[in-house]
């Protein structure tokens, strides 16, 4: 039987929830006899296939304009689409700054914050134009199944992924695997 | 009708009438999730999240306020409830910032408990963004209002517990807010700091500024003590995490002050901050030299030998345990004859009358303070006291001075006009008088309403009641006495008595301790396992919470190891403990 494919990439998240999932530890070993990780962006390949892929993973928050390109594409290019962590799930941490709005928080960051001289605030055409609000990724895509956790534990990564394999969708988390933080 | 019978989810249950749906349901071991409803305050229906199909009625009603008819069927566990449980939830979710990674209060919400119970892995609406003031200008508490669900707990308990309606709901809809005073800052209001609002607090709304970020509830031990900063002696709840007191809680199911605490029971014990003494010390060529609990021991055992009688005193603080004041009492009285048993704070005589308990202000239906500032004193009786005045009570107030209580007192009078409120306690049904020390003219004015009222002697010392029924009567001064032995406990205002040998038995520097021939470091509260005995004769026991400071020792255990360095016979703690209170009790027989 073919590998069924998994990709995974990140938003506004600090990498945790991908740490997270590395503390599968040696049951990474059983879970690579039958998929395959295409992209990550701790690996070689950064992007999801264009061919795409059964199962796409997204850590962090829809935080700017580039976070929602690469939602959109990982929608496009994968089947099942999870989002893992509370970031990706409810804005989590990136969301703190909803409170005060986006202006301010820039402003705070890069004019006002004490070790600051000549501050100004990035404009770089290359950069994602931040966003008036912090969502978590369903506001922008649809998602399949959602992980939330800061970060999630490890065996809630190996239990939805081995639900899936086994064939069971819609995965719901057992309750000792269901933690907002 | 005895019993009123209802179906619930099919099963039958019988209950007494007036009985909510909720308790029933309790009563059956069927689950209704709740969020605004708390045990110990009235029931008011706010969250909604206890919704049940009640057959007859158009719409889902509240289980915690709707009462039981008979032959009434319910439904607690439909479908439709179910979603409607989850679209109430979703709604609090989104009014206000409900992340759980950086709150206090994750693992021991109750919001949360219920979101993990609905399954809500994703937010069904959009988060509320607009910041809510967050008010940290008390002294001990935050409230966060970002983080509260307006269940009004605090505000009802603030109300029926403290009786002391600082909290309540300010602006309207989404903006409402919990409010001091009417908006004013928390730290400014007439908050007396009992902080029961914290304990009720569903959420991380309200935190205690001490504990907050400390532990988690599941990293918490909670071990079972009793308050030694009054004579109220209420029943405490200690939070420990790794061998230190993280925060102090109110027993609900205590009966006196379930929920209940004041600001120096509750926070002034984590902030004590004196100088404790840690290790035995014996004075050598005018100066406190350190020394070993052996050396300690067989030193004051030496000099104890050679007093005795006329030329032996033996003075107790206060907050003494009934096991060390037993066996104190034991020891020097009955094994060395010693000529003076004192206590070091003054002793309030019983006035005579029927003795009365605290729980007597729950029914009474006036209350006479007379000779004593509750509020300063014994802030805990003093809640009770205007809990009574919410329920109907009438409170006169006999004060010749400023009294705390007098504000809320519906006559307050001079200790020359105690005729009056003798008279209005004659034609009362049940009235309780809290006293402290009277002069004899308002002991004889209160003899006429001495068959009718609760009488209640306020000591000053925490367990004067105990001290007073194993014989410590004498006022502190042992004039006279060659060799003094004084069991300080946690007191540091004694001062030096010139004259005799003194052996202090003490927790915290002092001048007393300063001025001693012999230092015997003893364990306080937290540290130690004991009882105490309140005021109005309640026995409570305290467990030993953490380690004692340095190698301090529970002061009991003090007496006991003295006493078998001189030879004398010595009793287990729990031995102790029951000779200690077969004899209180017996005295309070008799």
């Amino acid at each position: 039987m073919a590998k069924v494919k998994i990709a995974t990439d990140w938003l506004a998240g600090c990498a945790g929830c991908h740490m997270s999932f590395l503390d599968i530890d040696e049951r990474i070993v059983k879970l690579l006899e039958s998929v395959e990780f295409t992209s990550s962006p701790i690996t070689d390949l950064k992007h999801p296939p264009e061919e795409g892929v059964t199962v796409g993973i997204l850590e962090g928050a829809i935080c700017n304009s580039h976070n929602v390109e690469v939602a959109k594409r990982m929608r496009e290019r994968c089947q099942i689409l999870i989002a893992v962590g509370d970031c990706a799930v409810f804005g989590g941490v990136p969301a703190m700054r909803n409170l005060c709005g986006t202006q301010e928080a820039l402003k705070r960051a890069y004019l006002e914050t004490e070790s600051v001289v000549d501050g100004v605030i990035p404009d770089s055409p290359e950069l994602g134009t931040p966003l008036p609000m912090v969502t978590g990724i369903d506001k922008v895509v649809k998602v399949d199944l959602f992980i939330p956790g800061c970060p999630p534990r490890a065996d809630a990564f190996y239990y939805a992924l081995t639900e899936l394999l086994a064939g069971r969708t819609p995965v719901v988390l057992p309750p000792e695997l269901f933690t907002y933080d | 009708m005895d019993t009123v019978t209802i179906t619930i989810n099919g099963r039958q249950v019988d209950v007494p009438p007036g009985t909510t749906v909720l308790n029933a349901a309790r009563q059956a071991g069927i689950d209704i999730p709740t969020l605004c409803h708390f045990p110990s305050l009235i029931p008011i229906g706010a969250c909604r999240l206890c919704l049940v199909e009640v057959k007859g009625q158009r719409n889902p009603q509240p289980a915690c306020t709707f009462p039981v008819t008979q032959g009434m069927e319910v439904q607690t566990d439909t479908p439709r409830l179910y979603e409607m449980r989850k679209f109430i939830l979703s709604m609090l979710f989104s009014e206000r910032n409900h992340f759980c990674p950086y709150c206090e209060l994750s693992g021991s919400c109750e919001l949360q408990d219920l979101g993990y119970r609905f399954g809500l892995d994703h937010f069904l609406f959009e988060t509320y963004t607009k910041p809510f003031p967050l008010d940290a200008s008390h002294r001990h508490l935050v409230i966060d209002h970002n983080r509260c669900v307006l269940c009004a707990r605090c505000i009802r308990a603030c109300s029926e517990i403290a009786a002391n309606h600082t909290l309540g709901l300010g602006n309207r809809g989404a903006a409402t807010l919990i409010s001091c005073d009417a908006d004013a800052p928390w730290g400014e209001s007439t908050c007396v700091s009992c902080g029961t609002c914290a304990q009720v607090c569903p959420t991380g709304a309200i935190i205690d500024r001490r504990s907050s970020y400390m532990g988690r509830n599941r990293q918490l031990d909670r071990v079972a003590s009793a308050c030694n900063r009054c004579s109220v002696v209420c029943a405490m709840k200690v939070a420990v995490r790794g061998g230190r007191v993280v925060r102090i809680e109110s027993d609900w199911e205590a009966p006196v002050n379930g929920g209940l605490l004041c600001e120096r029971g509750r926070f002034e014990p984590l902030h004590d901050e004196r100088e404790r003494v840690t290790e035995p010390m014996i004075r050598r060529e005018g100066r406190l030299m350190a020394a070993t609990w052996d050396d300690a021991l067989e030193a004051a055992a030496e000099k104890l030998r050679g007093a005795g009688g006329a030329d032996l005193g033996v003075a107790v603080s206060g907050d003494a345990t009934n096991e060390a004041l037993y066996t104190a009492a034991k020891l020097f009285r009955e094994d060395l004859g010693a000529s003076y048993l004192g206590l070091l704070n003054r002793n309030v005589p019983k006035l005579s009358g029927r003795s009365g308990t605290l729980a007597d202000l729950a029914t009474s239906d006036l209350v006479i303070v007379v000779g004593v500032d509750l509020m300063k004193e014994m802030p805990v009786a003093a809640y009770l006291s205007k809990r009574a005045v919410d329920k109907g009570a009438r409170l006169i107030v006999v004060d010749d001075g400023d009294n705390g209580l007098a504000p809320f007192a519906s006559l307050t009078v001079p200790t020359s006009d105690i005729a009056s409120a003798v008279a209005a306690a004659a034609a009362a049904g049940r009235p309780v008088v809290l006293h402290g020390g009277v002069t004899g003219e308002t002991a004889e004015a209160l003899k006429k309403i001495a068959d009718k009222a609760s009488f209640i002697a306020m000591q000053p010392g925490v367990n004067a009641f105990a001290a007073t029924a194993l014989g410590f009567s004498g006022d502190g001064r042992a004039a006279g006495t060659k060799v003094l032995y004084m069991i300080l406990g946690e007191q540091t205002v004694g001062q030096v008595i010139p004259g005799p040998f003194t052996i202090v038995q003490a927790a915290f520097r002092s001048p007393a301790v300063e001025g001693a021939d012999i230092v015997l470091p003893s364990a306080i509260w937290s540290e130690r396992a004991g009882s105490l005995t309140s005021t109005d004769g309640r026995i409570l026991k305290a467990d030993k919470a953490v380690e004692p400071a340095g190698s301090a020792k529970a002061d009991w255990e003090i007496l006991a190891l003295l006493a078998q360095k001189m030879g004398k016979k010595s009793l287990s703690f729990d031995e102790t403990s029951q000779a200690a209170l077969i004899e209180i009790k017996g005295k309070e027989r008799a």
